[in-house]
């Protein structure tokens, strides 16, 4: 080979390897993506709440992924049924894997105290969209998700009074029997509710705990009947809450019966029956997508999720803000859990409706507290009131 | 604690005995039919069959499918009557008994026959028939996709007699008069029948029995039959009452029908009656009175002392004539 052939050669060469290695980054650039996590009830008898809430999640990735960003980012879920002894089980995993940047949830209470350890230790932020429990951003206690743990919706020290507020709304003298079901989001919630009725000065005329899967209520019916009372307030969920409220409406209690945003799901209509289910009162930090959602929005998650409309599905705009907050951090090239854990805990984040801000305080709570709804089952249908 | 022991509610015994008590006792029978698949099964095979609560819960679902599938009946149905009801109440019941008492032969079979042909020991059986429950219960929590499911309402739930100022009402009234009758038809198959004396038999001595020409295999595939058919009868009853079903719902039901044939005598038929029945009733009162949350505190408390005095039961071994 002469020296010219060996010249041209060598340019060739270099020139292969400057574009190749652009080509190289171009192409990581491209295909660079990044995970998040939604954690919640995807089955067992708390299911519809994590299924709803997952509609939330797809509909802010999908919005998200069709602006065509430079980062893409991929949704996993994790399971954990809503119970602690699951969520405990499922949270390690979700901690040990280094895609993971960040968890839309835990959902529940109970299962963000469990799923702390694990989070904590391996520096991964949580943002839920329900968890309500108050000692989880409580830095007395020692069940709080301190620095980690965030939440967009107001805490059950704001739920707790308002319960009360809506339930013994156009009661003439009301008379109220609180019933909470042993779990941590329950009893947090019955907690805050008697605190309230006391400061009050409500007629609170008995209590009892019921645990969770009761079949047969006849006791605390008895009870409920016996103390005259014409106020129930339930603070556990929706599968028992329907079952209590049936067997009230059964042996012809003819009261109010209300409870907490663990009861607010369709699938209450179905297992109290339409009659017993009439009338019935529910409070939940929450909006409802369909009516706080644009024209646009309303299309990507008819896009993201198949179904025409958010009506009857819970908690799916707070579940689109909590991931909000995350693409909004990755917007900005956040992509490790240091960088979000850091973007998430200063930076300033906006809720559906484009003007609302979300900020949380140091201990993981938003700014200003957030409004909680009512809600209340008229003609088989749930409707919203507004903000209680 | 102690402030909440302070709180114990007699008034609610006073003005609320008549519903505690009809409830109790609907709950109690409910009960006794559940345990009746266990002390039968223990009566034969001296094991107990854990998969029994799983029985129950494919009962239910078999309830509610029939009247929901089958009849096309929805929430939005209004209560029967007349003839229509009869029959309609009719084909649910059967086909709840039917189908547990397959699944607990099936069960029988699958979990118990080979092992017992293979002369392994009990414990071999035992985890078998927990993982055949396992199986039963996240097959269906998978094909419900873990949903609760609504029994349509059949049967009006009206009042139909006072006592004072208490009304009584019709389906706590008809899960009584019928499970009574069902224990009955039990308790005298068991005693008059040839089948009945084979599975007695069984249940003294199994090699003696076989001497006797008895074959040992139908003989516990019957006992299992007849166990699970009294426990789809209790699914039936159940979802009649409470009109609700989900894949566990089989678990606190069975552990407080175990219970219930533990207190009574396992392997004791009427032990199982008043076993069943006294835990109806002291599930209810405790709960009236002491609150709901020490229930089973109260139920296990109660169990222990009876053990520790009567360690077989309140029928124990006493009763020969009558043990399955």
């Amino acid at each position: 080979m002469n020296k010219n052939s060996q010249r041209v050669l060598g340019v060739v060469a270099a020139a292969a390897l400057v574009l190749g290695s652009v080509a190289l980054t171009t192409a990581q650039a491209a295909t660079k993506s990044v995970t998040l996590v939604y954690q919640g009830p995807l089955t067992g008898t708390d299911a519809q709440t994590g299924q709803d809430e997952l509609l939330g999640a797809k509909t802010a990735i999908q919005v998200y992924n069709d602006s065509n960003p430079a980062v893409k980012v991929n949704l996993i879920t994790a399971d954990d049924q809503g119970e602690g002894a699951v969520a405990g089980t499922v949270a390690p995993g979700v901690a040990a894997n280094k895609n993971v940047i960040g968890v839309v949830g835990p959902a529940y209470s109970g299962a963000s105290i469990a799923s702390f350890p694990s989070y904590k230790a391996t520096r991964l932020t949580m943002v839920s969209p329900s968890a309500t429990r108050v000692t989880l951003t409580d830095p007395r206690s020692p069940d709080n998700g301190f620095p980690f743990f965030h939440r967009v919706v107001g805490n059950d020290a704001l739920q707790g009074p308002a319960v009360v507020r809506w339930s013994i709304d156009g009661v003439t003298a009301p008379k109220v029997y609180v019933i909470d079901d042993q779990t941590p989001y329950g009893t947090g919630l019955a907690q805050a509710a008697t605190a309230y009725i006391k400061l009050k000065k409500v007629n609170e005329v008995g209590s009892d705990s019921v645990v969770q899967k009761t079949s047969d209520y006849t006791a605390t019916v008895a009870k409920i009947k016996n103390s005259k009372a014409n106020v129930v307030i339930y603070t556990g969920y929706y599968p028992d809450g329907g079952a209590l409220a049936k067997a009230l409406n059964d042996s012809g209690w003819a009261g109010v019966f209300a409870g907490g945003d663990g009861v607010l799901n369709d699938a209450f209509i179905g297992v109290a029956g339409k009659a017993a289910a009439e009338g019935a009162k529910f409070t939940a930090p929450a909006v409802p997508f369909e009516t706080a959602a644009t024209d646009a929005q309303q299309a990507a998650f008819t896009k993201a999720t198949g179904l025409k409309t958010a009506a009857g599905h819970v908690y799916v705009t707070e579940t689109f803000n909590a991931t909000n907050v995350f693409l909004s951090c990755i917007k900005l090239g956040k992509l490790t859990r240091a960088g979000i854990q850091q973007c998430v805990a200063t930076g300033t984040f906006f809720a559906l409706d484009g003007k609302t801000v979300l900020k949380f305080t140091r201990q993981g709570e938003v700014v200003g507290g957030a409004p909680v709804g009512g809600f209340q089952v008229v003609k088989g249908i749930i409707k919203y009131f507004g903000a209680v | 604690m102690f402030h909440e022991l302070g709180l114990m509610n007699f008034s609610v015994v006073v003005s609320q005995f008549w519903p505690l008590l009809i409830n109790g006792l609907a709950l109690g029978f409910i009960y006794v039919l559940i345990s009746l698949g266990y002390t039968m099964v223990y009566g034969v095979l001296r094991l107990i069959n854990f998969a029994n609560s799983e029985i129950f819960m494919v009962g239910t679902f078999a309830t509610v499918i029939v009247s929901r599938n089958f009849f096309g009946f929805n929430q939005n149905t209004d209560p029967l009557h007349g003839f229509k009801l009869v029959y309609t109440l009719g084909a649910c019941l059967l086909a709840s008994m039917l189908v547990s008492g397959v699944t607990a032969v099936l069960v029988e079979i699958v979990a118990y026959r080979r092992l017992r042909a293979k002369g392994t020991n009990r414990l071999a059986s035992l985890i078998s028939a927990i993982g055949v429950s396992i199986i039963l219960q996240e097959g269906v929590r998978i094909l419900t996709h873990s949903v609760p499911m609504s029994n349509p309402r059949l049967l009006r739930k009206a009042y139909i007699f006072n006592i004072g100022s208490v009304g009584l009402r019709v389906d706590t009234l008809l899960v009584i008069f019928f499970a009574a009758i069902l224990f009955f038809l039990v308790d005298r198959f068991v005693s008059k029948t040839l089948l009945g004396k084979a599975i007695r038999a069984v249940s003294m001595s199994e090699e003696t029995s076989k001497l006797m020409g008895v074959n040992l295999n139908r003989v516990i595939s019957a006992t299992f039959l007849i166990g699970g058919m009294m426990t789809g009868a209790a699914a039936f009853l159940y979802e009649t009452v409470y009109e609700n079903t989900k894949y566990n719902v089989g678990f606190s039901i069975g552990l407080a029908a175990f219970t219930a044939a533990v207190l009574g005598g396992i392997g004791n038929l009427r032990g199982a009656f008043l076993g069943g029945l006294s835990l109806g009733l002291l599930e209810e009162f405790a709960a009236a009175i002491l609150g709901t949350q020490w229930k089973s505190v109260t139920v296990f408390l109660v169990l222990v002392l009876v053990l520790l005095f009567k360690p077989n039961g309140l029928f124990g071994e006493a009763v020969q004539q009558t043990r399955v």
